[in-house]
């Protein structure tokens, strides 16, 4: 045997062991719940189980209230996130200081323990409510059991990550080339446009698809805090298993979730495997 | 007051407001639950208790099975540690350093751990561990916890073997060393910050971790996690905030004494190939 070959053996043999526990507990139970997910109530297949996933009424909101969540909670995370980020590369001073001594914690966060102090913050006769009645104001909006609740949990735990990705891209545009276009007289803008822009453009692709992933399939923060209905389909996907016993919907709704996913996670994989390509060259 | 705002200048003010509102916004659900934990009796609407003792942290520590809860908890957290690095470790080492066929679609292929809507995917896995006898096991618990961490616990050690320098090991080579001694105290050393915080962040996924545990574990594997639950459903708020407090112990714990390894470079390096 040659002596490549030799090496790529030891590879595969050195990677092959994670790779069975992975096809253990995520590719075959994937696939279980691809077939289940086609098993009809009589035990033949066919696509009935799709079918009344798009055509129930209360399904079809289930969907639509989900990705209106997920979108406005993915875009919201990247503006603010990319906005505090490159305050944070370019600005000094105690602000940026302290922002940066604090953000990366509530990633370290429990989920559980982060929505259960939201719950308690927010609650219609939480903290807040009692602090703005000591300002004269009466009533407080519906946050929690509101889909703004649900939204504002997403921003509390994705914005430190994505911040966390974005600094870390930011930090390795170089001063020095940031210098030099001002020194030709690049103004503000064009600096952020033609060099800040792209130079993270794939890390905003990163944060975007962990998102967006993180929050469609989401279960802890809806479950706790969201109205009862329309759900988000984490929700759904639990209570169409526990309460309805119905394993093939559930495995429907889990499936149509993950092609959502892959829609997205398609371009990431692109991106990431367009730079592997240029390192092995 | 007015001139003092106006010698500071529009940009200070604005950067005071935004800290104050990132402060109240990502703080003020944890000092809330802090608060709460050392709370006898907070009336409505009264902006802080009036009443503070420490009775719920007895009332919490009395209850059966906390103890035992925390225990199982740390023990399950360390074996799946363990296990992830002996199986990831070697694989980071392969991506980095070996070129093998498929190597691009083993890499990626751990991207499925966070592209299947884990609710779904406990479910199946229900299905699966009853046909092999794995529920309510501790082998079912661990495989379940490791689920999370499979990614993280290969890309950041796959980006730190890629950061220490071919160079290096040439030059030890060089002078005679073995390939397991190079590997053993030059390669091995030099990626080891991001092998640490790769290792932490999968003990504190695996101390958070309760969806899976409560579908694979209850009843005989009662976590940390999977006891808050019926925690919050069931007792009044101030002892939800006292065990919230136990549980966010650790992780603060560990952050701290781990602090100059965690950065934000390499646990980015977890999300993306670098």
């Amino acid at each position: 045997m040659s002596k490549q070959a030799r090496r790529g053996l030891l590879g595969i043999s050195l990677v092959l062991p994670s790779f069975l526990i992975l096809v253990l507990i995520v590719v075959l139970p994937i696939l279980g719940s691809l077939k289940e997910s086609l098993t009809n109530h009589s035990g033949g297949y066919d696509l009935s189980n799709y079918k009344y996933l798009f055509t129930d009424k209360l399904m079809r909101s289930n969907i639509i209230f989900t990705l209106e969540v997920t979108i406005a909670s993915t875009l919201l995370v990247l503006v603010i996130s990319y906005v505090l980020a490159v305050y944070m590369r370019f600005n000094q001073g105690m602000a940026v200081n302290w922002i940066r001594r604090m953000y990366m914690i509530p990633i370290f966060i429990p989920s559980v323990i982060a929505t259960y102090g939201l719950i308690q913050l927010l609650g219609n006769r939480g903290w807040a409510a009692r602090i703005l009645y000591h300002f004269g104001s009466e009533s407080f909006p519906r946050i929690i059991f509101d889909m703004k609740g649900i939204i504002i949990a997403n921003l509390w735990f994705n914005i430190p990550f994505t911040t966390m990705l974005l600094g870390s891209a930011l930090s390795a545009v170089p001063n020095s080339v940031i210098e030099s276009a001002k020194d030709v007289g690049a103004g503000k803008l064009r600096i952020f446009f033609k060099l800040i822009l792209p130079l993270t453009f794939k890390t905003l692709l990163v944060a975007s698809t962990f998102v967006f992933m993180g929050v469609i399939g989401s279960f802890t923060a809806p479950f706790l805090i969201g109205p009862n209905a329309p759900q988000m389909l984490g929700v759904s996907m639990e209570q169409i298993f526990g309460v309805f016993q119905d394993r093939q919907l559930a495995a429907a709704t889990a499936f149509f979730t993950f092609l959502m996913c892959s829609f997205v996670g398609y371009f990431y994989i692109r991106s990431m495997i367009k730079e592997e390509g240029m390192r092995s060259s | 007051m007015k001139w003092y705002l106006k010698s500071l200048g529009p940009k200070k003010i604005i950067e005071f407001v935004a800290l104050i509102i990132f402060v109240i916004f990502f703080m003020g659900p944890l000092l809330n639950l802090a608060i709460l934990a050392f709370t006898g009796n907070w009336n409505y609407p009264d902006m802080l208790p009036r009443e503070w003792s420490l009775k719920w942290w007895k009332f919490v520590f009395q209850q059966e099975g906390v103890s035992q809860s925390i225990a199982l908890s740390f023990l399950i957290a360390t074996i799946v540690t363990a296990v992830s690095i002996v199986l990831c470790v070697p694989a980071a080492y392969a991506f980095a350093r070996i070129r093998f066929p498929l190597s691009k679609f083993f890499l990626f292929s751990f991207l499925l751990t966070h592209a299947f809507p884990k609710m779904g995917l406990y479910v199946s896995i229900a299905v699966l561990f009853y046909k092999l006898g794995l529920m309510n096991t501790l082998l079912g618990v661990i495989l379940i916890h490791i689920i999370n961490v499979l990614m993280y616990m290969t890309w950041i050690p796959t980006s730190a073997f890629r950061n220490v320098h071919t160079a290096q090991e040439e030059s030890a080579r060089d002078v005679g060393a073995s390939p397991f001694r190079v590997f053993r105290s030059i390669t091995l050393p030099m990626a080891m910050p991001g092998i640490i915080v790769a290792s932490i962040f999968t003990f504190l996924n695996s101390l958070d971790e309760a969806q899976g545990t409560f579908l694979v574990g209850v009843p005989n594997f009662r976590t940390m996690p999977v006891v808050m639950y019926g925690i919050i459903s069931d007792y009044p708020a101030y002892a939800g905030a006292v065990f919230s407090i136990i549980l966010t112990a650790p992780t603060i714990i560990l952050l701290l004494a781990a602090q100059r390894f965690v950065s934000a470079d390499v646990l980015s390096s977890g999300f993306q190939i670098k």
